[in-house]
């Protein structure tokens, strides 16, 4: 695959603008982990910010390798994780729930 | 109550006992015999099941006979006319085949048995056993019924598997519960007629697709193990991971709808990303979560799935628990949660699995059904296990050694 | 010349340019196993395990494309759906009652 010309130009400047997009993301995801009071409040940046994140990485990617077999995983990777990620953040919420965490609100000095 | 349920509890284990018992009830006056509530649908059994019940009204035990079929759809959804049309047709049949065989009845006594057909529970969703029991509890006590009478084959619209639940649940009420003794036909040969030709090839193609992205489809190795794995995921999973038959109109309908939501919902995404990403880089920290319950309207199963994920997708709001049609969703901010009450997610859900006249409908808030279950705004009480006493005693010590050299805060508090 | 060859800014390649992006995710993975020993609780630690396994596959296929080692995605894919497995399995086995999804 030929590199030169504008398209190339455009698509090698979308991979670069995707990848810090994908870090900015998880970067975002992992201050909220380590700052937010709660299991459920942390598990919003674990749901969101990081499946927001590994998208432009994968999307990153998928533009990388190009339109052909390994391209055609890594959107099939990125749809799972679009589908697993908030999956399994509600199902670790729910155990929260159900062994009976009380949510963290305004005034509790829990941190 | 005047149904005495000790007699309940012994019908339900020894159908013998229950038929003398019955017999004696007659003996002491007609006027004590009890009503049934038979609750019909489409079954191989259902013609044998409705004559057990005849014989047994003309044996004396019951009086009067509700056929009852329990809606799954909900009234004003498309294509709830044709289910409630058809669902009439199945109740005329049963009607004509029990006053048919009342009138074969030696002598006269079927002649003072009253047959009522009734269509329940078409306004609201019914999701799991417990709101089919609701329904027919109410209907039962409506009509001074005492006793269920189950088709062995009886499965509601959508639940394969609800028999065997639908009695546990039945067993908690008053009511007595009795499942007809007619032919059920043996297992493996239910399992074969359930298992639609229609669901297997969408799951054998489904799998067979998913295994040639990883594979490599001109290579004859991969057709070869790629059919046998097809297969076997088929055969074991095509009657669980599907409860429909994909059919032609809806399916694609459903497809080319859904890929008119990816982008907005991606575009919904970005943008609350954001707000939260600014929120949660502000040194400061400025957030209110709160726990919110709302009840959804939205059918259950992938639509229901559809709608939580959504949910938990946009940032600021988690879904925490589903449980029927009540949502508990973690909010982080309150702006997150009023776009929440809007329905905004719940509308296009909507759209996605029903069409656009479905999607026109009142927003939560307007119909009331929402609450917040924390903080100052709250309207009802968190419904958690733990009460809110010192049961985080033990957390508040090792989340306060978390924040680093906290230890002042602990001593302050 | 394949793409990850082409240039992006002063002699660096888009390969290079990705193998400094899985340093920065890597960095941030190992950030968020604060979390996963502090906890404080199950959920916490499982939370943070779960984020980490993402960042992981992201790095795994990030690698894949820098490296040029389309099979990289392979094992990304299967530590996906092991990260999801992992998730719901110690989600259902934490909670008593059991009944998680």
């Amino acid at each position: 695959m030929d590199a030169a010309g504008t398209l190339g130009t455009l698509r090698v400047g979308l991979i670069v603008v995707f990848t810090l997009l994908g870090l900015f993301f998880s970067f975002v995801s992992m201050t909220g982990v380590l700052r937010l009071p709660d299991v459920y409040s942390r598990a919003h940046t674990a749901s969101q910010a990081d499946t927001l994140g590994a998208g432009f990485g994968l999307a990153a990617v998928a533009l990388a390798v190009g339109w052909e077999g390994a391209g055609f995983k890594t959107v099939l990777l990125l749809f799972f994780i679009f589908v697993t990620n908030p999956t399994a953040a509600h199902a670790i919420a729910r155990a929260a729930f159900e062994e009976g965490i009380v949510p963290w609100t305004e005034g509790d000095d829990r941190r | 109550m005047w149904w005495v349920t000790d007699d309940a509890a012994e019908s339900v284990t020894d159908d013998a006992v229950d038929a003398d018992s019955a017999g004696d009830a007659v003996d002491a006056g007609s006027e004590t015999r009890p009503t049934v509530v038979v609750p019909v649908e489409p079954s191989p059994t259902l013609r044998a099941t409705v004559a057990h019940v005849v014989e047994a009204a003309t044996d004396g035990e019951f009086s009067a006979l509700h056929f009852v079929e329990i809606a799954s759809w909900r009234d004003g959804d498309p294509g709830s006319d044709d289910r409630t049309a058809e669902a009439q047709r199945v109740l005329e049949r049963v009607v004509a085949w029990a006053e048919a065989d009342l009138d074969d009845a030696d002598g006269d006594a079927g002649d003072d048995v009253a047959v009522v057909s009734a269509l329940i529970g078409a306004d609201e969703y019914l999701f799991g056993p417990d709101d089919y029991v609701d329904v027919l509890a109410e209907y039962a006590e409506e009509h001074d019924a005492d006793t269920v009478l189950l088709d062995p084959e009886y499965t509601p619209v959508g639940n394969t598997t609800l028999l065997q639940p639908l009695e546990f649940a039945l067993s908690n009420t008053s009511l007595t519960v009795r499942t007809a003794p007619v032919g059920r036909p043996t297992r493996p040969e239910r399992l074969r007629s359930e298992a639609t030709g229609v669901r297997f090839a969408a799951m054998f193609g489904l799998s067979l697709a998913f295994y040639f992205v990883l594979g490599d489809p001109l290579y004859w190795f991969d057709w070869v193990t790629g059919v046998a794995t097809a297969a076997i995921v088929s055969i074991t999973l095509s009657r669980i991971s599907l409860d429909a038959d994909p059919a032609v109109p809806r399916t694609p309908m459903r497809l080319v709808r859904g890929a008119i939501y990816v982008p907005v919902l991606l575009y919904e995404i970005l943008v609350a990303n954001l707000v939260v990403a600014r929120v949660i880089l502000d040194p400061r920290l400025p957030i209110e979560p709160s726990m919110n319950r709302m009840r959804v309207i939205v059918g259950s199963g992938l639509p229901l799935m559809t709608l939580a994920n959504s949910i938990t997708l946009t940032p600021g709001t988690l879904t925490v628990r589903a449980r029927d049609s009540d949502l508990y969703v973690h909010s982080l901010l309150p702006w997150a949660r009023e776009g929440l009450f809007d329905g905004g997610l719940e509308r296009w859900t909507r759209f996605v699995y029903y069409g656009r006249s479905a999607a026109r409908l009142p927003t939560p808030r307007e119909r009331g059904d929402h609450a917040v279950l924390q903080g100052p705004d709250a309207t009802e009480e968190l419904p958690i296990a733990a009460a809110d006493g010192g049961e985080t005693d033990v957390e508040d010590a090792e989340a306060t050694d978390t924040a680093g050299g906290a230890e002042e805060e602990v001593t302050d508090a | 010349m394949t793409l990850v060859d082409a240039g992006v800014a002063a002699g660096y390649t888009v390969a290079d340019f990705l193998l400094l992006a899985a340093a920065g995710f890597t960095l941030l993975a190992i950030g968020m196993l604060y979390r996963a020993v502090r906890g404080p609780t199950m959920q916490d630690r499982v939370l943070a395990v779960n984020v980490l396994g993402t960042n992981t596959v992201v790095i795994l296929a990030i690698l894949a494309a820098a490296l040029s080692e389309p099979t990289f995605l392979d094992i990304a894919l299967v530590y996906a759906l092991l990260n999801f497995l992992m998730a719901i399995a110690i989600s259902k086995f934490t909670v008593e009652r059991g009944g998680v999804l």
